[in-house]
């Protein structure tokens, strides 16, 4: 059995799961914008509605949080590089580098933001399946002229539906080379390279598969198209997610 | 004798390298038929398969399903002949077990109504109704490979071919495929099995066909052709060996 990451769709009946995934979209999109200018108190409000909404749909919040945790590192990253670069009020300075209260205060406030976008993200991923993202994005894209909206849709959905067959085989070229004593090499470049070659090797020989597996099951783009199932509560969530957005501009 | 459902007639495959997949097969096949393509790896087994389904067209030769030539009736062959294929993980494409069954109708633009009542009947049918909220992916081997099955079944074909049907699969998953297999063949199915190992089936089928080097080399009942079998790299099954002749595997 494959491990599911955080981003994996998991079944359930929360909210989150019944909505119809175009509100979804859009709420995503608008709070997503609304965020580049918010202050870090609306963005602490988003954030606890947030976990109110991981708390329904029954995820483990630790455990989940723990998954991404190198996402963390990236954040750190983010944070300090801020901090030092950002002119203002010199807290201290060591070899010329001043780490300033705007730098602090900004950091923590982008990587905040950084968050809470991904926090949202991996909400929505947790919540919705690839078909149903697939859907939508060929529901957004038909007015679109010249844009072959179904094929976009369904490489999308087979790239998220692909996630965990390629994390899975990570795993296993990982485990492999661990059991020779790979884990030796101190390299970080050469360490990564020994991943990626194989692992791209055996991503393009499954999509090959993949391909004869679909063509063997008569795949064309002009198939039936999904249906989509509103739990008729979009619209107070749409309300819900207008006043979010305005209170990160806003507030 | 039944009626004849594939006439292939000196099909000759050449890879773009200038390897010779196979060369000059002829061979019919007729309903009901359980079938055994035997030999050892590279023997062109599996490349005799994909041209049933028109995954693979010969450089020579004609395929013929139910009278109709395959490369002008593709669509037509892959509804009458399915596949499943060796690597169940890299052939799912639905996020849900009930998506990836219903793939093969959405690709025939069945209406969606007729969709769920298909789906629904052949997950009931092959006792996965109870699966068919769950991600695929974290499905045990045995059921993956059922799902694959189902995801055929829908598309009512008269053939199915399988191609290494039980690697990779423990002792309870291989008798769970298996009895599914022999339930197929029961309900009248065609059944094309390319396999090195056939101990398993050996007693199931009606007809064993041993391949070489691209080619033919023996085709003819189990019993007839047993002891042939290690001459071409394929392992006799133990009850024979052991002087007890042909034993079914508990189903």
């Amino acid at each position: 059995m494959a491990d599911l990451t955080p981003f994996t769709y998991r079944q359930g009946q929360s909210l989150l799961h019944i909505i119809d995934v175009r509100c979804k979209f859009f709420i995503i999109c608008i709070v997503s914008m609304s965020m580049l200018s918010a202050h870090f108190f609306p963005c602490f409000l988003y954030f606890l509605i947030l976990l109110f909404f991981f708390k329904k749909a029954d995820f483990n919040i630790f455990a989940t949080f723990k998954s991404i945790k190198y996402f963390m590192f990236l954040l750190v990253f983010v944070f300090i590089a801020r901090a030092l670069t950002e002119k203002g009020d010199i807290i201290f300075s060591f070899y010329g580098i001043s780490v300033t209260k705007q730098g602090l205060s900004g950091g923590f406030l982008v990587s905040f933001k950084f968050f809470l976008v991904m926090v949202t993200g991996l909400l929505f991923s947790s919540t919705t399946k690839p078909s149903s993202v697939k859907s939508a994005v060929q529901w957004f894209l038909k007015p679109i002229p010249f844009v072959p909206e179904k094929r976009v849709a369904v490489m999308i959905s087979l790239s998220l539906g692909f996630m965990p067959v390629i994390l899975k085989q990570a795993g296993q070229i990982s485990d492999a080379q661990k059991a020779r004593c790979g884990d030796l090499e101190k390299n970080p470049v050469k360490k990564i390279i020994r991943l990626v070659l194989p692992l791209l090797k055996k991503t393009f020989l499954s999509a090959d598969s993949l391909v004869l597996a679909m063509e063997s099951r008569c795949y064309s783009d002009d198939r039936t198209d999904s249906e989509f199932t509103p739990s008729g509560k979009e619209i107070y969530f749409l309300a819900a997610g207008f006043i979010i957005s305005l209170t990160l501009v806003c507030l | 004798m039944p009626e004849k459902i594939i006439d292939i007639n000196s099909i000759r495959h050449i890879f773009s390298d200038g390897y010779i997949g196979i060369k000059d097969i002829s061979l019919s096949i007729h309903k009901g038929e359980f079938i055994i393509l035997a030999g050892k790896n590279g023997s062109g087994k599996s490349t005799l398969l994909r041209h049933l389904n028109g995954l693979l067209l010969p450089d020579s030769g004609t395929i013929l399903v139910n009278g109709h030539d395959v490369s002008k009736h593709l669509v037509q062959t892959r509804k009458t002949i399915g596949m499943v294929f060796q690597d169940a993980d890299t052939q799912i494409v639905g996020d849900t077990v009930f998506d990836e069954v219903a793939f093969g109708l959405e690709n025939l633009k069945i209406k969606r109504d007729k969709i769920n009542e298909k789906v629904t009947q052949v997950l009931e049918d092959l006792n996965l109704s109870h699966l068919r909220q769950r991600n695929p992916s974290t499905l045990s081997g045995g059921e993956k490979r059922k799902l694959a099955i189902a995801g055929i079944l829908v598309m009512d074909p008269q053939v199915i071919a399988f191609d290494e049907p039980f690697s990779n699969l423990d002792y309870p998953g291989t008798l769970q495929v298996l009895s599914t297999i022999i339930d197929l063949n029961q309900s009248g199915h065609t059944i094309i099995i390319a396999t090195h190992d056939v101990e398993p089936i050996i007693c199931e089928a009606t007809r064993i066909i041993i391949m070489e080097n691209g080619q033919i080399k023996k085709d003819g009942t189990p019993d007839t052709l047993i002891m042939h079998l290690e001459s071409f790299g394929v392992r006799e099954p133990c009850s024979s060996k052991f002087g007890l002749g042909l034993v079914p595997w508990p189903t």
